[in-house]
């Protein structure tokens, strides 16, 4: 009897024991966490309200958020005022009513939404920012140091601009609008450089309101009054084209250092072939679209942590493009990133 | 005392002697002068003769339209497609381009759109009698929402290798830039056709009194047609100035403000909005004006909301100046005065 007893005993912990290391095996086939995550993300509903989706940036960020989407089931959806302040006013207070998990929103200038971004997350609604950030600090913000940016760009002229062989020390600075966040941050950063190379001149500081005509006539004015001009910086690649053609008009394309920033596209890289901008900070737009479907995943997963409770902040990765690295990832096309 | 009364009016040109006549247009002439002088000996470098030509060249997008735009209200019509007509038909040429498409051939094909939407909003006002002002508004955003559909950007660059475009960017005939010879080109046409010709004098009687041309027999629903036709062009001839100039067309030109200021300068010349007055003088002197105030702000540094405001009341003293030496009664006012 003991002797069965015993291999009765001996049997059921062998038993046991199979059965323990095929229930490890089982568990070990799911990656920890990782139905946790799908489920926490499935089904979930995002809105992105950009200023227009008709910027380069804008569509290379909706294409890499649209992949992520259809990778774990979560829906997002584009609410394009197409540049209409008032048009974006509305898509927010709709937004804010159909309660979705997380409202993404670039601004167009710091005031607009600044009030309702405080009641979307009063009312239980995450907001993360990109690019263009409101008064309002909301749980996330991806996009430029916009201050970062002023400084890169105005230390570019200023290496250009100060020592001997430079023509002059004479710089322009053409905005975007006075009121855009990018504009008055990108404002402190170039104040803080000025600060340091006192000898550096800014003759001209007026926004070109993104308009390549406009930058061509402000630039073409200028030149007429200070034909020794050094250098222009401004604040997107497709708009400085414009201030590109009025100093090829010039023929001062080896006068002029020309300075800007933009997403990173193609035509950016195109405008450096052509001789039209000499340096382009690139803040790659798609790579900022992943920091910000990865920010995305985060808001989601926790839906625990109530909106606004926390305060998050990410810069993007910038690079210096002339015509020396204008190519490969510095220069993406929009087919390429779908 | 009472023959000194009398006698006014025909001082100011009401009578039928007409001796010197200070209407708007003169109004406008005297303060052009006025700031050119203060300008001159005020800032350095405005009077030389590049600033002249920067100035010139900044204006002549601008002035182009203005002719189209002064044609249509000469008729007692208003075109606000051109901004649409102008971004979209370029837009559309450097689309199919972009699909191999000679880029030459790809603009008279624009062209030839442009034609068509002059002609549907032409159809629209003369035959389904839209008022035009509701008819242009509803037709533009139509136009720009269509463009926007298609065109994946709003910025398109156009092809780097045609001749004829670099040309018009940066080409000169007698010294002065091709943008320039192409709107006095315009200008003078127009002049001519509206001056010389039985199709322009019909124009004038057609805006002055509508009813009163159709029942003398005039074919005056086909001369609308036309006239919208012709505007589409001339738009689009302002969008290959634009694209020559910059390398390439935003269609988000299309929200700015540059269709009003189109309409300001033609007001602002003198074409008054109730038609069968005025003419490409007008435009050509609205045109300076605002070419002088801007290059003289740019040169001042003003800031762009700035250069807004002084516009505007540049603009309202040169009516509220017009409005106390040419009272409107009852037997100057015409039926349709806005």
């Amino acid at each position: 009897m003991t002797i069965l007893k015993t291999l009765a005993a001996a049997g059921l912990a062998v038993a046991t024991l199979f059965s323990a290391t095929s229930l490890a095996t089982a568990q070990e086939t799911d990656q920890v966490g990782r139905q946790v995550y799908l489920d926490a993300v499935k089904g979930k509903k995002v809105i992105f309200i950009p200023i227009s989706q008709g910027f380069d940036l804008n569509q290379a960020w909706v294409a890499v958020w649209q992949r992520h989407a259809a990778r774990y089931g979560f829906s997002i959806e584009v609410r394009d005022p197409n540049g209409d302040t008032n048009a974006g006013i509305r898509a927010m207070q709709g937004a804010i009513a159909e309660k979705p998990d997380l409202i993404i929103v670039q601004n167009p200038d710091v005031q607009t939404y600044a009030r309702l971004l405080k009641q979307a997350q009063q009312s239980g609604i995450k907001v993360m920012q990109v690019n263009m950030q409101s008064a309002t600090q909301t749980d996330s913000y991806v996009g430029n140091d916009w201050i970062e940016m002023g400084k890169l760009e105005m230390t570019e002229l200023a290496k250009s601009c100060t020592g001997p062989k430079a023509p002059s020390h004479k710089v322009v600075w053409l905005a975007g609008v006075q009121t855009g966040a990018a504009n008055i941050y990108m404002r402190t950063g170039i104040d803080e450089v000025l600060k340091q190379y006192p000898e550096l001149q800014l003759v001209s500081d007026q926004p070109a309101d993104y308009s390549s005509e406009k930058a061509r006539q402000i630039t073409e004015t200028v030149l007429q009054q200070h034909p020794d001009l050094c250098g222009i910086m401004g604040i997107w690649d497709n708009a400085e084209v414009g201030a590109g053609a009025a100093v090829a008009a010039a023929g001062k394309q080896d006068q002029v250092t020309i300075v800007t920033n933009g997403a990173g596209s193609d035509t950016g890289c195109q405008s450096i072939k052509n001789g039209l901008l000499d340096v382009i900070y690139n803040f790659n737009a798609p790579i900022q679209g992943e920091i910000a479907a990865q920010q995305i995943s985060e808001l989601l997963q926790h839906p625990e942590r109530k909106a606004g409770s926390e305060k998050t902040i990410f810069f993007g990765p910038v690079t210096r493009v002339d015509k020396t690295n204008a190519s490969g990832r510095n220069c993406w096309k929009l087919d390429e990133l779908k | 005392m009472a023959g000194d009364k009398k006698a006014t009016p025909a001082i100011l040109g009401r009578g039928p002697g007409k001796p010197i006549k200070i209407n708007q247009e003169w109004v406008v002439i005297a303060i052009s002068v006025i700031l050119f002088v203060v300008f001159s000996l005020g800032l350095d470098k405005f009077l030389s003769e590049g600033n002249i030509i920067a100035l010139l060249k900044n204006v002549s997008i601008l002035g182009t339209l203005a002719v189209g735009m002064g044609f249509v209200v000469v008729g007692r019509g208003i075109d606000l497609t051109m901004v649409a007509v102008m971004v979209v038909g370029v837009a559309f040429s450097i689309w199919i381009s972009s699909w191999g498409i000679d880029f030459t051939l790809a603009a008279l094909i624009g062209a030839g759109l442009a034609a068509l939407l002059g002609l549907f909003t032409g159809i629209m006002i003369a035959f389904a009698e839209i008022p035009p002002i509701f008819a242009t508004l509803a037709i533009a955003s139509s136009i720009y929402g269509s463009g926007r559909i298609v065109f994946a950007s709003d910025v398109l660059y156009a092809p780097n290798n045609v001749q004829w475009l670099k040309w018009i960017g940066s080409g000169t005939v007698f010294g002065l830039p091709a943008s320039v010879i192409i709107f006095g080109v315009v200008a003078a046409a127009m002049g001519i056709f509206l001056r010389k010709t039985r199709f322009g004098r019909l124009v004038y009687a057609t805006g002055d009194n509508p009813s009163a041309a159709r029942n003398m027999g005039l074919p005056t629903r086909p001369l609308i047609v036309t006239q919208y036709v012709i505007s589409a062009l001339i738009a689009f001839t302002a969008g290959l100035i634009m694209t020559g100039l910059v390398t390439g067309i935003n269609t988000r030109l299309y929200n700015s403000s540059l269709i009003y200021d189109v309409l300001l300068v033609v007001v602002l010349g003198g074409i008054g909005l109730s038609g069968g007055q005025g003419g490409v003088r007008n435009v050509i002197v609205g045109t300076i004006l605002v070419g002088i105030l801007t290059n003289g702000m740019t040169i001042l540094n003003f800031s762009y909301t700035s250069q807004n405001l002084i516009k505007s009341i540049i603009l309202l003293i040169a009516l509220a100046i017009d409005a106390i030496i040419n009272p409107r009664d009852e037997q100057t006012s015409q039926s349709g005065d806005i």
